[in-house]
């Protein structure tokens, strides 16, 4: 497409997300549609969707989830498709083709054997593929469940084990592993199995809560009213009681399994999605859904319920100007219509973690968050901070939004203490992230690691959070990061200015005051956007605007993980707000101290660029006096950055020039100490450091230079005689000569 | 305790400030006068001690203009001069006695004065502004008698007055001393004088920390640092509220080694300034608030001290705030001072920023304690875990004084270790100061910008090492007693303590 084209795409954004929503899918969709295909299987094990016609299966990678992806097909023999599942390394197709046979396929041979039930009276519920080393297939049936083990060598399967028990229907996620067998009665009484790659764990007994509506009545629970969600590496179930109303929650352990509390639900119709880690109940009848953030133990909701919307929806009259697409005519506007109509429709099928598939217009949806919608719906900044800090799915995003509301609260002058919880929010997730592991500098990861790490945090019974960041494949993405230094970078404001006027043009200043001070520009933060390059991804037309960010994320290598650094913090934070921030600079500086407390409090190093700055903001409002103290109690620590800005900045006031060269001499910088030394016109003391320390680079001219300019004969006469002394063949040198000749000159001078 | 036995011994000292541009004509050369110690003394005696003065400083002023006179030494006295204000003078006479007690160091007596008329600006203005406002100079008279004789009382030891001798020649008057404290506890302290300042809106305003009578952190300018530093460690901080025997400051009393400070002797500091309050002013001096007066400031139930010094317009049981005078922005301020076990917080807010008087002032205050009060506690602790008690500064083997003028911080071996020393070491030091004094002092108009190197070592008649060094503005002063006889072991146990303790600040 072409520049001029992706230009207008703003427009068509801004439409869609005009609306308030917190989460929503995005046109276009993923169209499984073959002509005279039947039925859309789902294998979460492999992330691909199935679909047959014609003898033939076609299946469509969904994750990453790509609308334009093209799929790949296999002939398979004629008969019933109950199910099509691929094997976890890609090479056979199962078919259930009924209730007592599997069919299995070999994919490159074409080789066919079946698997049938041994006996008449027990017939299978379903199979999954498994990766525990033990077996390869699990068969789900009345009695019990069966292990497989496949023989390539002889292409067959052979039992390993059988678990038997009365099963009624079973619910089983890839994600966690975990297969949940209901029995009994009212199908309440469950025994769980997690077949990880350590091995089969069974779980305890246990029942689910049903509330009664009368006396007599006993509701039995249905496969589609329980759920396995994996939110932040930790597994749940969760079970609609619609008696109650209630959407109950119960966690896994290794050895329990955990009532925790229930969540009402509005709606008959309820079905649940995960979209990193967040959970979304979907109140299906009334058209809304309700975001839970369940990390912590509170069972708030995240904010209101709102509506989930379609976005990207290109509109209608710019359909006719769009020619890309080649059927672009009425019926392709009516299909678009239609599409805003069908959202939670009766045909949408919601599969884990966070896909919708339209069965009857054979379409799949992939859910999304609106971070800064979230974001915008709430006042604590620091609670909205510590939610952004946990998304990892979107964490450009997330870091650019907690960036740019941090600037924010300061360029607003909030009160002192909430601007230090947000700090406080920001850095202990960073230093949470160094603990862990998570967060490498320039380490990325597609977004498959997320969502297929945790499966084996059910033995840790603890809250790992960060697990699903643990895989992180160190795939580098070759931006540039030199470019960015040295001079001054606009971002320019990829939207309208919806939510701040301050993000409309944000400057990330490097340093060029100081001679190494380079600036610490993490390789992961930014590309920053001159203009946009065709890099970008056009063909979805749907460049979601960030209003709050004013840098697109659209072009940005993929972070694992929304942490801020304190060199971002620095450059992103502190050095803009402080070009904004007009006029007194002491609550700026109040916030610093916030940050520094924070960090010592973590044991965070700070960057010198960071005390620099400090230095030269107290220095501005000649606060000399709380600069001195700061520079004594090693507030700011010293460094060579530090100390040559103290020199700097003390140009007025000469005390302050003393810290600097202090610092200098206690860094043992004996090269700097003995130039600023002599700079400051103290040039014997200098030279008596340069003997004791034995500096040698310094050149003899620097000294005989200044004490020639001091116009003072003694100085001078000492400074040629140390050199004379000390510095072997000085007398032969053109330096002595010069300023020997010097000297005789002043001293001779009020005689004539 | 009656006024002969305290005025018998008043021959001392002579006190007095008084006006150039006041008398200038016969028979009116009494309104010259405006404060003079002893009060008894006839008029013709206190027109002679200021006849002198005034005779010298019109000389010297001929040669000197920019700084006339400091000093005149004569058989039996010494006239130490100070110029608070332009053409406002202060002299003090001391007697030159054969005793050793009355060795004095005229840097260490100019202090004296420099500091009570600093403290004098800082509660009442400066006295040519109340001057102004009265011209009979009534209200300057009887604020300066009331203020002076407060602050002398504090150098009442049993009846006599001791001013600062030569057994306090490891002092320094005039320089804030500090607590050190690690960097975490540094950026907490920090963290609280940010959190503090910002309970006064928008206004600017300052403060200053200490814990016990030790500086922590401040936010106001030099000078004015001093002057609430001083008073905070004279009547604020948990030693001078208590009683003011413990405190172990240069400032504490019992300054010569003899400790026993009584009750019997508060009230005599409260008598002696009561019994030598002028007569011949007679003026109703009840009504002159008192900054400097004893056991008027005591600790509240919200935490905040407070005093029955100042008096309100309504007789208020509660007394108000105190105002005082920055140096800086020449600003009135009202002052705030809350304490939390040995951690005391002066705060200052701008007069022009409170709307409505006391009530906003409780506000602020209610503010801080909401805000606050959770750090300040912390802070405390930290500071508390850290210290190391009264003696945590001093270094066996050395007596010692660490000036940095520029910073006006001084620290010091602790005033129990500094008597242990003998006699002589302390009189060979004072000599020595007196010599460093004059070096100074010379350099100080001879290159202002440039500060003077100096390395003196002594042997004392008793063997022991007196030692000065100056550099860059940071001055060291050391008894070595005990030591070896070489002067190359001397100058090795000067550079491992400055290595130790002053980062290497006084090197070879």
């Amino acid at each position: 497409m072409s520049a001029k084209a992706s230009t207008s795409q703003p427009v068509v954004g801004l439409s869609a997300s005009g609306a308030l929503s917190h989460a929503y899918i995005k046109y276009p969709p993923l169209r499984c549609n073959i002509p005279e295909s039947s039925g859309l299987f789902y294998d979460d094990g492999n992330k691909i969707i199935v679909s047959q016609a014609n003898n033939q299966v076609f299946s469509w990678k969904i994750a990453p989830f790509t609308p334009a992806i093209a799929p790949t097909s296999d002939s398979i023999s004629e008969g019933p498709i109950l199910s099509i599942k691929f094997s976890l390394d890609g090479k056979l197709i199962a078919i259930q083709r009924s209730n007592h046979e599997i069919q299995f396929q070999h994919r490159e041979t074409g080789e066919t054997f079946t698997q049938k039930c041994k006996s008449e009276s027990e017939s299978i519920l379903g199979f999954f593929w498994t990766d525990c080393p033990l077996c390869d297939i699990v068969f789900v049936k009345t009695s019990g469940l069966d292990l497989f083990a496949y023989n390539s060598e002889f292409n067959m399967l052979h039992l390993v084990e059988t678990r038997k028990l009365n099963v009624s229907w079973y619910v089983y996620t890839h994600e966690s592993r975990l297969v949940l067998l209901a029995s009994g009665m009212q199908c309440k009484a469950f025994t769980g199995f997690q077949l990880s790659s350590v091995g089969i764990i069974r779980l305890p007994k246990f029942e689910m809560m049903m509330a009664k509506a009368e006396a007599n009545s006993k509701p039995v629970l249905a496969s589609k009213d329980v759920y396995i969600i994996t939110v932040y590496g930790r597994i749940y179930c969760l079970q609609v009681d619609r008696v109650a109303m209630l959407l109950h929650s119960y966690r896994f352990y290794r050895d329990a399994v955990v009532q925790q509390g229930s969540l009402p639900i509005y709606s008959t119709k309820i079905a649940v999605s995960v979209v990193d880690n967040v959970l979304l109940v979907h109140q299906v009848d009334a058209k809304v859904v309700i975001l839970y953030d369940i990390f912590l133990d509170s069972r708030a909701p995240i904010s209101a319920p709102l509506p989930l919307l379609l976005r990207g929806l290109p509109r209608s009259s710019s359909i006719g100007i769009r020619s890309n697409r080649k059927n672009g005519d009425n019926s392709e506007a009516n299909y678009l219509s239609d599409l805003e109509a069908i959202i939670y429709g009766d045909d949408w099928n919601f599969l884990t973690p966070d896909l919708i598939c339209d069965v009857s217009n054979k379409i799949m949806w992939k859910l999304h968050l609106d971070l800064e919608a979230i974001a915008a719906s709430s006042s604590d900044v620091a609670s909205v901070l510590e939610f952004l800090q946990r998304r990892k799915l979107d964490a450009n995003k997330a870091k650019h939004l907690c960036l740019a509301m941090s600037r924010t609260v300061i360029l607003e002058r909030r009160p002192l203490s909430m601007v230090a919880r947000v700090i406080d929010v920001l850095v202990s997730s960073y230093a949470h992230s160094l603990k862990t592991g998570g967060y490498f500098k320039g380490a990325r990861s597609d977004k498959m690691a997320t969502s297929s790490a945790p499966h084996e945090n059910i033995l840790a019974a603890g809250c790992m959070a960060s697990a699903s960041g643990a895989t992180i494949t160190g795939k580098s993405f070759e931006y540039g990061t030199a470019s960015l230094e040295g001079e001054y970078f606009q971002a320019s404001a990829s939207s309208g200015t919806d939510l701040e006027d301050i993000s409309t043009a944000v400057y990330f200043r490097t340093d060029t005051n100081i001679g190494t001070g380079k600036v610490p520009i993490d390789t992961g933060i930014q590309k920053i956007e001159v203009l946009p390059p065709s890099l970008q991804t056009d063909h979805d037309g749907t460049r979601n605007n960030l209003s709050g960010t004013s840098v697109s994320g659209m072009q940005e290598p993929q972070l694992t993980s929304p942490v801020i650094s304190p060199d971002e913090m620095y450059s992103f934070v502190f050095c803009p707000a402080e070009e904004e921030m007009a006029g007194d600079p002491s609550y700026l500086v109040a916030i610093m101290i916030e940050f520094l407390r924070s960090a010592s409090s973590e044991k965070i190093k700070v960057h010198p660029n960071f005390y620099v700055l400090t230095v030269q903001l107290l220095a501005r409002n000649e606060q000399f006096a709380e600069l001195g103290l700061f520079i004594i109690n090693k507030v700011l620590e010293p460094s060579r950055e530090v100390a040559l800005q103290l020199l700097e900045s003390g140009r007025q006031n000469r005390q302050t020039r003393k810290l600097g060269l202090d610092m200098l001499r206690q860094l043992n910088l004996h090269h700097d100490y003995v130039v600023s030394l002599a700079q400051e016109g103290y040039y014997l003391e200098a030279l008596r450091y340069t003997r004791k320390h034995k500096v040698v680079t310094v050149r003899p001219s620097l000294f005989l230079e200044g004490a020639f300019a001091s116009k003072d004969p003694q100085i001078l006469a000492a400074v040629l005689r140390f050199f004379s002394d000390f510095l072997p063949g000085f007398s032969h040198t053109s330096d002595h000569k010069i300023y020997y000749h010097l000297l005789t000159d002043i001293t001779m001078a009020p005689v004539t | 305790m009656g006024l002969s036995s305290v005025s018998s011994n008043t021959e001392d000292l002579q006190f007095c400030v008084f006006d150039l541009k006041r008398g200038q004509y016969e028979g009116q050369e009494l309104d010259k006068i405006l404060f003079f110690y002893p009060a008894d003394l006839p008029f013709p005696s206190q027109l002679s001690v200021i006849g002198l003065s005034e005779g010298l400083i019109t000389f010297t002023s001929i040669f000197s203009p920019e700084a006339p006179c400091e000093v005149i030494e004569a058989e039996m006295h010494s006239h130490v001069f100070y110029q608070a204000e332009p053409d406002i003078w202060m002299v003090m006479v001391v007697e030159k006695n054969t005793e050793v007690q009355a060795v004095w160091r005229i840097d260490a007596l100019r202090k004296v004065l420099k500091e009570v008329h600093s403290l004098f600006m800082m509660f009442h203005g400066s006295i040519r502004l109340l001057l102004m406002k009265d011209p009979t100079g009534g209200i300057v008279r009887s604020h300066l008698y009331t203020f002076i004789l407060d602050y002398l009382s504090d150098f009442l030891v049993g009846k006599k007055l001791h001013l600062p001798s030569f057994r306090d020649s490891l002092k320094e008057r005039g320089t804030v001393e500090m607590l050190t404290v690690g960097r975490e506890a540094a950026i907490e302290v920090q963290s609280l004088v940010r959190v503090v300042e910002s309970c006064g809106g928008n206004a600017q305003c300052y403060s200053l920390l200490l814990f016990q009578d030790l500086l922590v952190s401040t936010t106001l300018c030099p000078d004015d640092t001093i002057n609430l530093f001083t008073y905070a460690v004279l009547r604020l901080t948990p030693h001078a509220l208590s009683s003011r025997q413990s405190s172990w400051s240069y400032r504490g009393k019992g300054n010569s080694g003899s400790n026993i400070i009584t009750k019997s002797s508060t009230e005599a500091a409260a008598s002696f300034s009561e019994q030598h309050s002028p007569n011949s002013w007679s003026e109703d001096h009840r009504s002159i608030p008192r900054p400097l007066q004893h056991d008027k400031w005591s600790k509240g139930k919200d935490g905040f001290l407070v005093n029955d010094i100042w008096h309100g317009d309504s007789g208020n049981s509660t007394s108000p705030t105190p105002v005082v005078y920055l140096q800086q922005t020449e600003e009135r301020m009202y002052l705030c001072a809350y304490q939390h076990r040995s951690l005391t917080l002066l705060f200052v807010v701008p007069v022009s920023s409170i709307i409505n008087g006391e009530q906003g002032i409780s506000a602020v205050k209610q503010l801080i304690l909401d805000n606050a009060s959770l750090k300040m506690s912390k802070v405390e602790e930290k500071l508390s875990k850290g210290w190391g008690g009264e003696n945590a500064y001093h270094v066996s083997g050395y007596r010692y004084l660490l000036i940095d003028a520029d910073r006006n911080i001084s620290r010091a071996s602790p005033p129990s270790k500094v008597a242990t020393l003998a006699k002589d070491s302390l009189l060979f030091l004072t000599k020595l100061r007196k010599e460093v004094d004059i070096e100074k002092s010379r350099t100080r108009w001879d290159c202002p910008d440039h500060d003077r190197d100096l390395e003196i070592c002594i042997r004392a008649k008793n063997n022991a090492w007196v030692i000065a060094r100056a550099t860059q503005g940071k001055e060291l002063y050391m008894v070595l007693e005990n030591a070896n006889e070489t002067v190359l072991y001397a100058s090795d146990a000067v550079e491992k303590f400055s290595n130790r303790y002053c980062n290497g600040a006084f090197l070879d």
